[in-house]
């Protein structure tokens, strides 16, 4: 025998009868029958949808995967039990719903973004007060799936490789963001110089890296909801309201959500309603700061809106009670008993509103905070929380109190030090003649040299020769290094694009060359692996092009001539390169002899 | 602008009875003395908040003799100005003290040049903490030089680089004036770090001329003034296990020594490495018949195949 969860009178398709949700099923029996007409169990449950408060009838409707028209039940209880009845349906079917959904999800593995939270869609398409998600009681384990199925989602980027539509978008965003790749792209790639895969051969990180970032669930906007007027003419002040932001007003401001279904559409046209509501008191009340002075003026008594307006929150206790245990540390209240009695101060510097005119903005935007918490951290959350607040012991066992425990670590004992160095050291020595000379004698020395300091300093004499030496050698020592640093840069622009294009050009095939004879990393995430043939051939391909480094920077240093630059700056400059090339070109042709 | 300089001094008998019989442009104790004393006067006589401090390394030992503990009082000397006789006296006294410590000891054993100059950076550290910061950001202008005689010591090589790292930490300049002996690598590196001048005397008998030139002025005023420094510096590696200079190398991912071919176990740090990073290392070794190798890097076929592991061979140039 099942065990009821809840029932409700209620009506299917006209005719009266009870709605009842088992631990197993949902059922609806007609009355007078004894076998339900509707039953279907928890796991076919998908989706759930209510008519908006205050409608005429207060329906919900409950839809089967793969039946998507649903059941569509009315309560029937007269009000406000009705309203009642239904909310505790709703609560009991979001909770289910959620978690089919976290178990099909876990099966298909999906990479979709998330859908959005299975609670309540209005039924009518009018800009609909949103009602406040439920937080229905979320068992451990159930927590517990849907955090791995975040978890997952949040790892698992699109793969590079598998799809070439998808790869051709991730590059193309790639390089328009990096606008110094775009051109290493233009130069080679689309001169036809290197193909479009070897270009993002070894570049799979940059794809991956974009890949993870689109992939990335976005929050909900930390921003407090301030509508902005936009012009402002003659007094007049517009604001622009879209969807977007009713539904943000709706959800910071339940009670403008309470309000619009109060009053909307009897007693007030939506765009009435809104045309009042910015003008109103109660707007004002909402408004994220005390800005200006200058509206203040437009805003009207209003028996509508004014109905709703709730005192100022700047009691010493917030009006709204935080919900469980306020951890120790930011409870500033918690030292209180440490004060006074024991002889200490009492704590002055952090007293709970001593700024009365503050209170309403503080703890708005501690409201405000905690719901993009909350929405951020989902049902889990406060389960979690619960749990680190439990230990408080665990709680003021701070890590800084706690002494640093020394580790041994690992002792960097070089071996053969003597040898590492002595044949760099022993180079310059100058001479210096090995005699042996006893210790004794040497301190008896200098201990000589120290007598008739104070005459000597006297005394003190450069010989004019030694100096002028040592004068003219600083001396070129600074002019060489000032002349490099004050000697400007005349080649011509022309000459000058052409060595850089040539210095990336050629540093892109080295790149592609090393990157074809060394060992593939296996830790990238792609699918396309080149095969040693594959590798061999580009490797050649890229030697092709290497080999004419050469005449390239040759022509390059005729140019310069023909230019009336002084050539051996441009080979200077190129000479790295050169190095480079001559040290891949050596490489290449050694391997391919030791084969 | 107020400087603090700490100097060190580098008094090994032997390197200084070297010195002073040098074929070319000698230099004996005395001269020195006579030099750095003309020089510290300098220094203090440049501005009155100038702050100085000398470091003596000897054999086997290190000491502060400037400020001193123990303040040897001379007599009062109508001819001289008493800060800098003040000075002056306390560097020669202390010096003739710790020679005579180490006077009975048979052998010489290497300078402390370590100590002097963790000496040097506590000193600095300690005034430098004590100093209210608020008032003047580069109130000091701390720099460390070093008058060095004798050759690197090996074995000095860690712990000089961690006095390197510490005054690169505090923001200290250390300043090289290699008076004798071979050009010493660490001291190069130890410049070349901090952001100070090396310079390697030609004329030692112009040491003066020297030290006005390149080491009187504040770090800050460098820019400015143009001081002499070193022209080259030897950057390139040498592997550890064989000690030659490589372009390739393969780098411990504990410890960052330096090897010219994969290794199973890092020698200095006895780090172990999985089998299928060598394997892959290996497979990725330069075959070059590099110049400078003595054979030592045999240019074996490579393991061959694409192997697992996060290997991190790094190019050293
Ligand atoms: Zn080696
Ligand atoms: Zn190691």
């Amino acid at each position: 025998m099942p065990t009821s969860v809840c029932t409700a009178k209620a009506s299917y398709k006209k005719a009266p009868g009870l709605l009842e949700l088992t631990d197993t099923h949902i059922q609806w029996t007609q009355d007078g029958k004894k076998a339900p007409v509707v039953r279907f169990t928890h796991s076919e449950a998908s989706s759930l949808f209510c008519s908006k408060e205050g409608a005429a009838q207060c329906r919900l409707k409950i839809a089967k995967y793969g039946d998507e028209n649903g059941y569509n039940f009315a309560f029937t209880s007269p009000q406000p039990t009705a309203s009642a009845e239904r909310e505790k349906f709703k609560q009991e079917l979001t909770a289910i719903i959620t978690k089919n959904r976290a178990a099909l999800e876990l099966t298909q593995q999906t990479s979709v973004p998330p859908p959005s939270i299975p609670v309540t869609a209005p039924i009518s398409n009018a800009p609909t007060p949103r009602i406040p998600p439920s937080h229905p009681a979320v068992s451990r384990a159930q927590s517990v799936v849907s955090e791995r199925v975040n978890e997952r989602r949040a790892t698992t980027p699109i793969i590079p490789g598998n799809d070439a539509a998808n790869d051709f978008r991730l590059r193309k965003k790639v390089l328009v963001s990096d606008p110094e790749l775009a051109s290493l792209h233009r130069d080679l790639v689309m001169s036809g110089q290197i193909t479009e895969t070897e270009f993002w051969d070894g570049r799979e990180h940059l794809l991956l890296a974009q890949a993870a970032f689109e992939n990335q669930k976005k929050g909900k906007p930390g921003q407090l909801v301030d509508p902005r007027p936009e012009t402002v003419e003659g007094g007049e002040i517009k604001i622009r309201i879209t969807p977007q932001l009713v539904h943000d007003i709706f959800d910071e401001y339940p009670v403008v959500a309470k309000a619009y279904s109060d009053n909307v559409p009897n007693k007030l046209s939506e765009a009435e309603f809104w045309k009042r509501y910015f003008q109103s008191k109660l707007f004002n009340a909402h408004r994220a700061s005390i800005r200006s002075s200058a509206t203040q003026h437009v805003v009207k008594d209003d028996p509508i809106f004014d109905k709703y307006l709730e005192k100022d929150d700047d009691g010493l206790e917030p009006r709204r009670q935080p919900a469980g245990d306020v951890d120790l540390f930011v409870d500033l209240g918690a030292t209180l008993e440490d004060h006074g009695e024991t002889g200490n101060e009492r704590d002055i510097t952090m007293q709970p509103g001593r700024q009365r005119g503050a209170l309403p903005l503080i703890r708005k935007f501690n409201e405000h905070s905690e719901r993009l918490l909350n929405s951020a951290l989902g049902e889990a959350s406060a389960a979690k929380r619960r749990k680190i607040d439990k230990d408080t012991y665990a709680a003021i066992e701070l890590d800084d109190l706690r002494d640093s425990e020394s580790s041994a670590g690992i002792t960097l004992e070089m071996q053969d030090r003597e040898r590492y160095f002595e044949g760099r050291t022993a180079a310059g020595s100058n001479g210096v003649d090995h005699e042996h000379l006893d210790f004794k004698t040497l301190v008896h020395e200098a201990k000589q040299n120290l007598q008739n300091w104070e005459t000597n300093l006297n005394q003190l004499k450069i010989e004019r020769k030694p100096g002028d030496a040592a004068l003219m050698a600083m001396t070129t020592n600074v002019a060489t290094r000032l002349d490099v640093r004050s000697r400007k840069n005349d080649i011509p622009v022309g000459l000058f694009t052409q060595m850089t294009t040539c210095q990336t050009a050629a540093n892109e095939f080295l790149r592609q060359f090393w990157l074809s004879m060394y060992p593939q990393p296996n830790d990238v995430q792609t699918v396309v692996v080149a095969t040693p043939a594959q590798r061999a051939a580009k490797a050649e391909k890229m030697i092709g092009y290497l080999s004419k480094t050469k005449e390239k920077v040759d022509a390059l240093v005729r140019t310069a001539q023909a230019d009336g630059v002084d050539h051996n700056r441009v080979e200077v400059a190129m000479k790295p390169l050169l190095n480079a090339v001559d040290w891949a070109l050596t490489f290449y042709h050694t391997r391919k002899g030791a084969r | 602008m107020s400087t603090l300089l700490a100097v060190v001094l580098d008094l090994a008998p032997a390197q200084w009875h070297a010195a002073a019989k040098a074929s070319t442009s000698p230099l004996p104790l005395a001269t020195f003395i006579q030099h750095l004393n003309a020089f510290l006067n300098a220094h203090i006589a440049a501005n009155n908040d100038n702050i100085i401090a000398v470091f003596a390394a000897l054999p086997g030992t290190s000491v502060m003799l400037y400020p001193a503990a123990e303040p040897h009082v001379p007599v009062p000397d109508a001819n001289s100005y008493t800060p800098f006789k003040l000075l002056d006296s306390a560097i020669i006294h202390g010096i003739e003290r710790e020679l005579d410590v180490i006077a009975d000891s048979d052998n010489e054993v290497p300078v402390a040049l370590v100590g002097a100059l963790s000496k040097a950076l506590c000193y600095i550290n300690r005034l430098t903490i004590a100093q209210p910061t608020a008032k003047n950001e580069h109130a000091l202008d701390p720099h460390i030089l070093v008058l060095s005689v004798s050759p690197d010591l090996s074995s000095s090589y860690i712990p000089i680089m961690n006095a390197i790292f510490s005054a690169q930490k505090l923001k200290v300049t250390i300043d090289v004036c290699k008076i004798y002996g071979p050009e010493t690598v660490f001291l190069q590196q130890a410049a070349h770090l901090t952001g100070g001048s090396y310079i390697y005397l030609e004329r030692r008998d112009a040491l003066l001329q020297y030290l006005t030139m390149s080491f009187l002025s504040a770090p800050a005023l460098r820019k400015t003034l143009s001081v002499p420094t070193q022209d080259k510096i030897d950057f390139r590696v040498a592997c550890f296990c064989h000690k030659n200079i490589v372009d390739i190398g393969f780098v411990c991912s504990v410890c960052l020594s330096i090897f010219c071919q994969p290794v199973p176990v890092c020698s200095t740090c006895k780090t172990r490495f999985p089998m299928k990073i060598l394997q892959r290392l290996n497979a990725a070794r330069p075959l070059l018949p590099s110049a400078n190798s003595n054979g030592a890097a045999r240019n074996s076929s490579p393991a061959g195949g694409r192997t697992n592991g996060n290997g991190n061979a790094t190019r050293t140039r």
